[in-house]
């Protein structure tokens, strides 16, 4: 449309139009970009910073006081020594048995507690505690429990008649024999009690993780499903099973990324110990880094259980799509 | 409608822009990792009354006027709880912070920063390697010296200034030793001797403890018949393999082994070794020990407070910690502070012996000592040395010795004076006269000679019995010096 006459065309309000036009665009472009910005800057300094330091100080050494570049010389460190090699079995072991019993014993509670019991509030609260407690509390409660000759329940693990021949120290009785040389299975146990103290810590959340999911399920399926004469195993295989499943995933997911990388409760609980039959991965790179300060060797496999972590969480991800996909 | 968009996105942009300001603004001003020594030493829950009051340790003295002189001490003087395990050390520096300050009165301010014990030499590392704060001086024992704190390069060079002080000739030779690194410079100040020693209780050795292997284990086998164990010790792989550092180098040096060649490798697999290990062996197999020897976090100290095991390999700094003590007359020493192990020494009831050894040889012992350190990057090393003379003299040494230092003194002269010659001090230093030495060795890496000794020693004790000891040593040995040894 054309100037009306008389006025001369101003070309000040026309370009603050386009002006304001191009912003809008502009922020309604980047807007997203923005607003996530804070966020990926923390992300930023408190973990891609640190990450890529740690990669860094995974090629370094120091000579005193000296640093030193030494390429792949601590990975190789890392990976050639024994104590390496029996933590990533006790990783293993500790995170089949910590996370099986943990989902198990949660599921079975959750269920329980779905039934609205008279006292269903009570029992939560009661359930939560061992969530609020640290873990170094836990793992010194614990401890208490089984100290040689002194514990609360010493005298009944060291009973011959229960744990036949002679008895056992949780604390103290090494592992059986490996069945496999230079695998150290069957486990210490200290490693068994361990998986217990760690299930016992971490049960509050994954309860009540799986509750709120149970609460989820309709009535009317689960009745249904009585009607057409499935029973409660069946329901819960065929029914309550896959309803839940993306909220198992996420508890699978918590509970190994916890299992991988806790180190309080081996720290105050059995130091590793007897022997190194307690020594997970987490607390080896405790005692490399904060024990021994070789913080070059430290970071190398910190680096190895980063690669772990992401492996881990891919997976579930991977898992996750795939079953919402189904 | 145009503007009111426009205004919106503005404030967007402008509360982003705010944001990120502020997200780099908390970034830029965080405390890098290495200050964090510094803010731990000031929220320490031992020490908050005084957080606020610590002055930073890079305070520049003033010209020509009083200086701020930062220590680290594991103990806290506005500690004054009488149950704390670090009361003697609290009192200690309770008692002395005003008396320095009023004696170098426009020259020097002392000021502690409390420290957790076990995170000391951590903190300073951190501190050194990162360019953060570190104190002008740090109390530490000579294990660390040797080890971390040599390899990572944390410390001032002394050499030159203490063989120029003239109380250095009046040191006992192995506590130089202790505080000399590998290559022959000192690097600390030794002020105070920790050798690993016997605890026995009298009655049931009465005749003084075992001198022989064979004499052990034929009174060993008598308590055991009484239902008495003969030793508890720290048998354990806890705290990264510390047992190393203690009974087990006691044992394997009586027997005339130890743990390096005397050049920086590791030399496990020798007869004297293989000797030791079958020893204790046999005592675990026997029962002649408590099964919490191997339970870890020092609860080894139980059996001996109550008279259930007749003998305690510990350091003579152990003495503050076991109690409460009953004898096995019944007796009690309930004070439940360190004055219960004293007082049955005094009474006789416990009695301190250096270890036994095979025929015709002598016993030896692990010989830790504790001094003082000048951290590299120190702000006030002229305030740290005026300290270390201050302490040095012979006015303040000995409370020195047993405040902080929780053993006998290094300098010979000091321990002639009054205090040493009850008969807990005067037991300790007739133990270990001449005895006793660092278990470090010539070891390049003893942080991690010590997880790897302790580790096999315990497997070939208790996880496997009947394990060849000879190749198990060897194995461990190579392991080491592959990695470790020098030019490895």
């Amino acid at each position: 449309m054309a100037a009306p006459a008389g006025t001369a065309p101003s070309a000040t309000p026309a370009s603050a139009v386009s002006r304001h036009r191009i912003e809008q665009g502009f922020f309604s472009r980047t807007l997203p970009f923005w607003l996530l910005l804070p966020t990926l800057l923390v992300l930023l300094a408190i973990q891609v910073v640190p990450g890529l330091f740690s990669f860094f100080l995974s090629t370094q050494t120091f000579e005193r006081g000296e640093q030193m570049f030494v390429g792949l010389r601590n990975f190789e460190r890392v990976f050639s020594s024994s104590a390496f090699n029996a933590s990533l079995f006790h990783t293993l072991f500790f995170l089949i048995g910590y996370v099986t019993l943990t989902l198990i014993a949660a599921f079975v509670i959750a269920q329980i507690l779905n039934r609205k019991l008279r006292l269903s509030p009570f029992y939560i609260t009661v359930i939560f505690v061992p969530w609020v407690l640290s873990d170094v509390v836990v793992g010194l409660i614990f401890r208490l429990f089984i100290v040689p000759d002194y514990g609360l329940f010493s005298s009944f693990f060291a009973n011959p008649g229960i744990f036949p021949p002679k008895g056992i120290s949780i604390l103290t009785t090494p592992a059986a024999p490996p069945l496999v040389s230079g695998v150290p299975f069957p486990p210490a146990p200290a490693l068994i009690y361990l998986i217990f103290a760690s299930a016992w810590k971490a049960l509050p959340f994954i309860t009540l993780l799986i509750l709120a999911a149970l609460q989820t399920v309709s009535r009317e399926v689960i009745e249904s499903a009585a009607i057409d004469g499935a029973d409660g195993w069946r329901t819960v295989r065929h029914i309550t099973f896959p309803l839940i499943l993306p909220t198992l995933i996420v508890a699978l997911f918590n509970l190994t990324l916890n299992g991988v990388n806790g180190v309080g409760l081996v720290f105050s609980l059995t130091g590793g110990g007897p022997g190194t039959a307690t020594e997970v991965l987490s607390y080896l790179l405790y005692t490399i880094g904060f024990g021994r300060l070789d913080f070059g060797r430290a970071a190398a496999l910190s680096v190895f259980m980063a690669i772990i972590n992401l492996t881990l969480i891919l997976l579930t991800l991977r898992i996750s799509r795939s079953e919402r996909e189904a | 409608m145009l503007r009111t968009k426009e205004v919106k996105h503005r404030s967007l942009a402008l509360l982003s822009g705010v944001l990120t300001a502020a997200v780099l603004t908390a970034c830029a001003g965080a405390p890098a990792p290495t200050q964090a020594p510094a803010a731990e030493a000031t929220t320490a829950p031992t020490q908050a009354p005084a957080a606020t009051e610590v002055p930073a340790a890079t305070e520049a003295p003033a010209e020509g006027g009083e200086s701020t002189f930062v220590t680290w001490y594991q103990y806290d003087e506005t500690n004054t709880d009488e149950k704390s395990d670090e009361r003697v050390g609290n009192e200690y520096l309770r008692k002395t912070i005003p008396l320095f300050n009023e004696e170098f009165k426009g020259k020097f301010k002392w000021v502690n920063q409390p420290q957790a014990w076990d995170k000391m030499v951590l903190n300073l590392v951190a501190a050194v390697q990162g360019g953060g704060e570190v104190p002008d001086l740090m109390q530490v024992s000579a294990d660390a010296v040797a080890t971390t704190l040599y390899q990572n390069g944390a410390m001032e060079d002394l050499t030159d200034w203490i063989k120029a002080q003239p109380w250095f000739s009046d040191l006992d030779a192995g506590a130089v030793s202790a505080c000399t690194g590998l290559d022959g410079k000192i690097y600390c100040v030794p002020v105070a001797e920790t050798p690993q020693l016997v605890f026995y209780w009298s009655d049931h050795f009465p005749n003084g403890y075992p001198r022989t292997p064979e004499e052990f284990m034929t009174q060993a086998e008598a308590l055991k018949q009484k239902n008495v164990y003969a030793i508890t010790f720290f048998g354990s792989t806890d705290f990264d393999g510390g047992a190393a550092t203690r009974f087990f180098f006691t044992a394997l040096a009586s027997f005339g082994g130890g743990y390096d060649d005397g050049k920086g490798n590791m030399l496990l697999n020798r007869p004297e070794n293989v000797k030791a290990v079958e020893f204790i062996r046999e005592i675990v197999a026997k029962g002649y020990a408590p099964e919490i020897v191997f339970a870890g976090k020092f609860q080894e100290e139980e059996p001996m407070k109550t008279a259930e095991a007749a003998s305690f390999p510990t350091g003579i700094f152990g003495y503050r910690y076991v109690n409460p003590l009953k004898a096995p007359s019944g007796k009690e020493y309930n004070t439940k502070t360190e004055k219960d192990m004293i007082d049955a020494i005094e009474a006789g009831d416990v009695k301190i012996s250096s270890f036994l050894a095979p025929e015709g040889m002598k016993p030896s012992c692990g010989l830790g000592v504790t001094g003082f350190i000048i951290p590299k990057g120190a702000k006030n090393p002229d305030g740290a040395k005026a300290y270390i003379n201050w302490i040095m003299d012979q006015r303040n040494n000995a409370d020195w010795v047993i405040g902080p230092g929780g053993g006998v003194p290094s300098l010979n002269t000091t321990r002639a004076a009054p205090v040493f010659q009850s008969e807990f001090f005067k037991q300790s230093i007739q133990a270990t006269a001449g005895l006793c030495r660092p278990w470090t060795g010539t070891l390049t890496n003893p942080p991690e000679a010590q997880k790897i000794i302790a580790t096999t020693i315990y497997k070939l004790i208790k996880e496997d019995p009947t394990a060849d000891i000879a190749s198990e040593l060897q194995k461990a040995q190579d392991e080491y010096n592959r990695q470790y040894a020098p030019g490895s």
